[in-house]
C-alpha cells in the first residue's frame, strides 16, 4: 500500500516499505556526507578480542585520591569495553628499571614515561601524534615546557599529562622571625639565591635550617640543583648538543655561593637525604624551608593543620641569568611490544578525553602542573592562594640538557646524577671549581661520544 | 670390538646423566655468555647494538666514577671480612659453651642472616636516618655530639656505615660455621694439652686454631665472594651516593645498565669483577681438592 501525500496539516502516512526506503536513504546520504563511520562509532564502543587484558605502569601518587580515582577512571573503561585493566604504581626510583625490563621482555601495554625516558625507548614505543595533538589543540596548546620536550624529532611518542614539579616551600612564623618582608604571603615574596641563603642564615641560627636533599634520588635533588645551575650561567651542554658548558666562572662563584650557603642556612647531614628526608623533616618542625613538591603542604592539610596554617609557597630563587625550573614532560605511552596496541590507544583517546583528564587533573590540586594552556585558568589555580606559585612554573621550565634537546645523552646524565655529584662534592670537599670540573669532565664522556 | 665395549657400556643412565649435565650447563652458561657478548657491544636497552670490541672496558678505564666504584668494592669486601671472621669467632666460642637455653640463642643469633636483607636493610636505613637517627638521638642527649652524625653523607662515614651493616649481617654465618668447627675438636685433645699444662691461651692458639682453620678459611673465601657481588644493602641504604662514595660493582652495574639503560657498559663494569672472584673461586677449589 502507498502513501497519499496530502496537502496542508493533514497527516501523512507511512508504509513500512516506505519507512524503510526513506531509512535507506537517509543513511545513503550520511554515509555518502562521512557521517556513517562516526555514527557506527557513536552508538557503539569498540569491541575488543575476548580476554583482552590491558597493563599500566605508572610512578606511585602522593595525592593518594588521585591514583585510586585512576584505578576507577581504568576500570570504568575496561567494564564498558569488555577489557581487563590493570595498574601497577612503583616507587619513583624503581619505575625505569621496571620499564626498562618491559621493554626488554614485555608485561606492561601502557607506561608512565617520564623526561627523556621517550628518547630512551624511541625504538619500542607506538606513534601517539593523533592523540596527542587533538588533545593540545581541545585545550588552547602546549605550555611552554611541553612544547620543549614532548617529542622526539618530529615523532611523538607519548601523551603529555604534566608534570609533577617542586618549589620552596617554607614556614611563615620562621621566615618571619629572619626578617623576611612579607612573609605571610609567598605570592609577595620575590628572592634572589643569595637573599634566600640570608634567610636561611638567620632561620638555621634560629635553630631552624633549611634543608635540601643531595643524595641520589630522582626527583628533589635535580629538582633543585638544574635551577641553580641555571640561575649561574651554565648548563650541561650548548644548543649543538654537544660543546659542554658546564665549567662557567659564573658557575663557579656561584657553587662558592652555595658552599657557603649549605653551611650557614642548611642541615649539613641533607647530602645523603632522599626525596623522602626533606618531607619527614620539614613536617617534624626540623627545617624551615625545602624543595619540594606540594605534598608537604597536601599531608599537612591533612594531618598537621597549625603546621599547613604556618605553611607557603614561593617561586625558586632567581640567580644572575635569571630564574629557571627543571620541567620536563611526563607522557603515557604504548609500548610496541604490546599485544593490545589498538586497545591501548583507544584506552588513552578515551582517557584523554575532557571529562576523565579534567577530573584527574584536578584531583591533584595543583601537585600535576597544567601540560595545556587551558588549565592555566582552571579554578582549582584560584581555591587556595598558597598554591600560585605552582601554576607560574610553567613559564619559567626547562627541559633537563638544556640548551641541547631531553635526548639520551640528558638522560644519562640525570641517571648517573652527574649534576646533582657535582654539588654535593663541592659541599663535601670545599671546592667549588674541583668539584665543576669533575661534573664537566663526567658530562664531555656522556655528551662526547 | 673397543668402540662395542664403549657402546654396551654406555646405558641410558649415562645418556640421562650426560644430558642433565648439558642442560645444566647451558643453563648456567647461557646468561655468562650473553653478558660478554653485550659487553662487547653498545647496546642498550630496547635497542640491539654493534659489536666494539673492548671499547667499554677501556672507557671504563678512564672513568673516574668506576675508578671510585673498584676502590669502594675493595674496601666493602676486604676491610669487613676480617671484621665477621673474628666476630664470628666470638660468636662462635661463646655458643660452643655449655649454657641454659643454647639451642634458642643459637637460633636467635642467626637472625641477621636469616632476615631477607631487603628487610634488615630498611632496619639500618632508619637506625642511619641522617634526622631522626635512634643513635644521634641518644648521643645527643647524653651531651656527647651537637647536631645529628650524617651517617649516610660524610664520605667516610657513608662507606664506613654500609660496612658496619655488611659486618653486622655477616657475622652470624661465620658463627655458625665456626661453631660447626669447634663442635667437631675432639674433647680429648683439649683435655690431654690440659693434661700437659697447657694454659687456655695456649690451647686456643694450637689446638683449636689450627683445627677450625680450614672452616674460617672456606667461611672467608665464601664471604669475600658474596660481599664482592653485594647489591640489596647498598642500594637501600645510599643508592651508591652521596656522590658516588659508596659505589659498588653491583649497584654501579645497575645504575649504567638499566637506569641509564647503556646495558653494554652495564655488562661490561659487572665482568670487571668475574677476573676477581675467579681468583678467589680457584683459591676455594684448591684449597678443598688439598682437603680431600
Amino acid at each position: 500500500m502507498k502513501s497519499h501525500p496530502k496537502k496542508g496539516k493533514e497527516r501523512v502516512k507511512l508504509s513500512r516499505r516506505d519507512f524503510l526506503m526513506a531509512g535507506a536513504a537517509g543513511l545513503g546520504v550520511a554515509a555518502m556526507g562521512g557521517l556513517l563511520p562516526d555514527m557506527l562509532l557513536a552508538a557503539k564502543a569498540p569491541a575488543f578480542k575476548k580476554g583482552t587484558k590491558l597493563s599500566i605502569l605508572q610512578g606511585s601518587y602522593f595525592i593518594a585520591p588521585s591514583q585510586d580515582l585512576y584505578k576507577r577512571q581504568a576500570q570504568e573503561w575496561g567494564e564498558a569495553n569488555g577489557v581487563e585493566m590493570s595498574c601497577d604504581f612503583l616507587n619513583w626510583p624503581d619505575l625505569q628499571p621496571k620499564i626498562a625490563a618491559s621493554v626488554q621482555a614485555g608485561g606492561y601495554d601502557i607506561v608512565e614515561l617520564w623526561g627523556g625516558w621517550n628518547y630512551l625507548y624511541k625504538d619500542n614505543l607506538v606513534e601517539l601524534g593523533d592523540i596527542a595533538e587533538a588533545f593540545g589543540k581541545r585545550n588552547g596548546g602546549w605550555e611552554r615546557y611541553v612544547e620543549l620536550s614532548y617529542k622526539v624529532g618530529n615523532r611523538c611518542l607519548g601523551v603529555p599529562h604534566g608534570y609533577s614539579n617542586g618549589s620552596m616551600a617554607y614556614r611563615i612564623s620562621w621566615f618571619k622571625e629572619a626578617g623576611c618582608p612579607n612573609a605571610e604571603d609567598g605570592n609577595k615574596i620575590d628572592l634572589t639565591w643569595d637573599e634566600y641563603f640570608a634567610i636561611g642564615k638567620k632561620c638555621k641560627a634560629n635553630g631552624h635550617p633549611f634543608g635540601q636533599a643531595l643524595g641520589h634520588s630522582t626527583g628533589d635533588p635535580p629538582g633543585y640543583c638544574y635551577p641553580y645551575m641555571w640561575a649561574h650561567g651554565a648548563m650541561e651542554v650548548e644548543k649543538d648538543g654537544k660543546t659542554i658548558a658546564f665549567n662557567k666562572p659564573q658557575f663557579v662563584e656561584g657553587m662558592r655561593k652555595f658552599i657557603e650557603g649549605w653551611k650557614d642556612a642548611y642541615d649539613e647531614t641533607g647530602t645523603s637525604w632522599d626525596d623522602s628526608n626533606n618531607n619527614r623533616a620539614y613536617l617534624s618542625g626540623q627545617i624551615s624551608s625545602t624543595f619540594n613538591g606540594s605534598s608537604i603542604y597536601f599531608t599537612a592539610k591533612k594531618n598537621q593543620p597549625e603546621i599547613a596554617a604556618d605553611t607557603h609557597h614561593i617561586l625558586i630563587p632567581k640567580g644572575p641569568a635569571g630564574r629557571f625550573y627543571w620541567l620536563d614532560t611526563r607522557t603515557f605511552a604504548i609500548l610496541k611490544n604490546s599485544k593490545n596496541v589498538p586497545a591501548a590507544k583507544e584506552y588513552l583517546k578515551w582517557w584523554f578525553e575532557d571529562k576523565q583528564f579534567g577530573d584527574w587533573w584536578r584531583s591533584q590540586e595543583g601537585y600535576m602542573l597544567q601540560p595545556v594552556k587551558k588549565y592555566y585558568t582552571d579554578p582549582v589555580w584560584f581555591k587556595d592562594p598558597k598554591m600560585a606559585p605552582f601554576r607560574e612554573q610553567p613559564k619559567y621550565g626547562q627541559n633537563m640538557g638544556f640548551a641541547g634537546p631531553p635526548n639520551e645523552k640528558a638522560a644519562m646524565a640525570w641517571s648517573k646524577y652527574i649534576v646533582v655529584d657535582t654539588f654535593a662534592k663541592a659541599v663535601q670537599g670545599g671546592d667549588a671549581k674541583q668539584a665543576i670540573e669533575w661534573g664537566a669532565e663526567q658530562l664531555k664522556r656522556i655528551y662526547g661520544r | 670390538m673397543a668402540a662395542n665395549a664403549r657402546l654396551k657400556s654406555f646405558s641410558m643412565r649415562d645418556f640421562f646423566d650426560r644430558e642433565r649435565n648439558l642442560g645444566i650447563m647451558l643453563f648456567m652458561a647461557y646468561p655468562f655468555f650473553l653478558g660478554i657478548w653485550l659487553s662487547l657491544t653498545d647496546s642498550m636497552i630496547g635497542r640491539a647494538g654493534q659489536f666494539i670490541g673492548l671499547r667499554n672496558f677501556v672507557d671504563l678505564l678512564t672513568d673516574t666514577i668506576f675508578h671510585q666504584t673498584a676502590k669502594n668494592t675493595f674496601i666493602y669486601a676486604l676491610v669487613t671480612v676480617p671484621f665477621k671472621a673474628m666476630l664470628g669467632l666470638g660468636l662462635a666460642l661463646i655458643l660452643n659453651r655449655h649454657m641454659r637455653f643454647s639451642s634458642p640463642v643459637r637460633a636467635a643469633v642467626m637472625m641477621p642472616w636469616i632476615v631477607p636483607t631487603a628487610l634488615s636493610s630498611l632496619g639500618w636505613f632508619m637506625i642511619f636516618d641522617p634526622v631522626f637517627s635512634p643513635i644521634s638521638w641518644l648521643f645527643r642527649n647524653m651531651g656527647l655530639i651537637s647536631k645529628n652524625i650524617n651517617f649516610l653523607g660524610d664520605p667516610i662515614l657513608a662507606i664506613s656505615s654500609v660496612c658496619w651493616a655488611n659486618i653486622w649481617r655477616g657475622v652470624p654465618f661465620f658463627g655458625i660455621t665456626i661453631l660447626a668447627g669447634l663442635q667437631s675438636v675432639p674433647q680429648e685433645l683439649h683435655e690431654a694439652a690440659a693434661i700437659d699444662g697447657a694454659s687456655v691461651w695456649h690451647r686456643f692458639r694450637h689446638v683449636t686454631i689450627p683445627s677450625i682453620k680450614g672452616v674460617v678459611l672456606i667461611a672467608s673465601l665464601l664471604s669475600i665472594i658474596w660481599t664482592f657481588a653485594d647489591f640489596q644493602l647498598i642500594y637501600i641504604l645510599t643508592k651508591g651516593g652521596p656522590a658516588n662514595e659508596t659505589h659498588i660493582f653491583g649497584t654501579y652495574t645497575y645504575q649504567i645498565g638499566l637506569q641509564a639503560t647503556e646495558i653494554g657498559m652495564g655488562a661490561a663494569i659487572s665482568l670487571y669483577m668475574f677476573p676477581i672472584l675467579a681468583v678467589f673461586a680457584i683459591l676455594l677449589l684448591i684449597y678443598l681438592r688439598k682437603e680431600q
